[in-house]
């Protein structure tokens, strides 16, 4: 594959992960492997790029003090064996298979935050005695309403096992499965929205660490693959970035709804139909 | 959820030492440095060869062999274009590392904080296991 086509498509990719919060690695490995990269070596080299991404934006949310440090530290301890593990299962597994669990993840997702659309966030009213040992408290000021919020991060024993499936699914799949951990961070663990996502960054860039390592170690990451996607989805990441803020929230959900829906049926058909 | 309408810089730590100040400027560093060596790297090669094509695979090696094995051949012999791009991608798996790395230093001798620090340990353990595999 040229470095214009995989450039052009990481660009695409970037640009609409980056506007719906769930990453490149969604868009990207559907489209490349329907332009005939093999799904292992998509998987390989989406999970590279999903460091890049995730580590550029996680540097300005933990700048902003929104990021809970203790809440990522903790449940990276899940994610990067979890990372391990799915990497290692990949590597064995066969190819109708990834192409079916990466329609299954998608489809999934699409439910989520399908869902999630009418939902609000809720808020603990007590925090576990586990969870306040792992001091999973903090605080963060909201510039939209301009107020200091206060909150407790509560089942921690049930966030953390959890996290390790999320983990063993951004290993397997090669993607940031950004939208697993927020809805961890949310429904199991009562953290506020904007909390979820942003520590949810921070553990993806890890996690994809993690993974990465098993497929070089399998001689999978091709520089001259994974370079021209790191440039294309970060710049893609910069500008969907630049054009959120100009577009509203329903208008961003509804396009990507969209978008989820055709690639997880696509996925799924492959799988099954054995493309 | 409680609401204040306290300062936000000093909502979270008493510490006077920027952590997440310090954290975000490794994570910022580390991809913008991939970034532009990935750039110099397919820009020296189109300087050179008119196309943008490489074809080269890392095999059979660990991280840390791939990163001393690029290092070394940048410091024996005219720096390839090839050698940008893997140092682009070592940066890049790199820019984690340090910072799991440096809060395993913040929360061991600036928070003093022992759960946090066997915590941040483990996953520098795993993460350090993990770039050892070949």
């Amino acid at each position: 594959m040229s470095f214009h086509v995989l450039f052009l498509v990481s660009i695409v990719a970037g640009f609409i992960g980056a506007m719906s919060g769930m990453g490149g690695g969604v868009i990207l490995i559907p489209v490349l492997t329907f332009l005939g990269m093999d799904i292992k070596h998509a998987i390989a080299v989406s999970i590279v790029s999903v460091i890049a991404t995730s580590s550029g934006s996680a540097s300005a949310y933990v700048r902003d003090r929104i990021t809970n440090l203790k809440v990522g530290m903790f449940l990276e301890m899940f994610t990067i064996v979890g990372a391990l593990a799915g990497a290692a299962i990949t590597l064995i597994s066969g190819r109708r298979v990834l192409f079916i669990l990466f329609g299954v993840v998608l489809l999934s997702s699409w439910v989520a935050l399908f869902r999630q659309r009418n939902e609000g966030w809720r808020q603990t009213s007590h925090q576990d005695i586990f969870s306040r040992w792992l001091e999973l408290e903090g605080s963060y000021y909201d510039r939209a309403v301009r107020q200091t919020i206060v909150y407790q991060g509560t089942r921690a024993y049930l966030g953390g096992p959890l996290m390790f499936g999320a983990g063993v699914i951004a290993g397997l799949l090669g993607i940031g499965a950004g939208a697993l951990k927020v809805l961890i961070h949310d429904l199991v663990m009562g953290l506020p929205p904007k909390v979820s996502t942003t520590t949810s960054n921070l553990i993806i860039g890890v996690t994809a660490l993690a993974g990465t390592s098993v497929y070089l170690a399998a001689g999978m990451i091709d520089p001259g693959l994974a370079a021209p996607v790191i440039l294309g989805v970060v710049l893609g990441a910069f500008m969907g970035t630049r054009l959120l803020v100009r577009l509203t929230n329903q208008t961003v959900q509804r396009f990507f709804l969209g978008v989820l829906l055709v690639l997880g049926v696509e996925m799924l058909l492959r799988g099954i139909w054995g493309v | 959820m409680q609401v204040s309408t306290h300062p936000p810089e000093k909502a979270q730590s008493g510490h006077h030492f920027d952590m997440e100040g310090l954290l975000g400027y490794i994570l910022l560093t580390g991809v913008l440095l991939s970034v532009a060596l990935l750039a110099i790297g397919f820009v020296w090669r189109w300087v050179r060869v008119g196309n943008l094509r490489f074809e080269h695979s890392i095999v059979g090696m660990n991280f840390f062999e791939f990163i001393l094995s690029t290092l070394r051949q940048m410091a024996s012999q005219a720096s390839r274009p090839r050698l940008f791009l893997n140092m682009g991608i070592g940066v890049l798996m790199l820019t984690p590392f340090v910072r799991v790395l440096a809060s395993v230093f913040y929360f061991a001798f600036v928070e003093h904080n022992w759960k946090y620090t066997l915590f941040t340990g483990f996953v520098l353990s795993v993460l350090t296991y993990s770039l050892f595999l070949r």
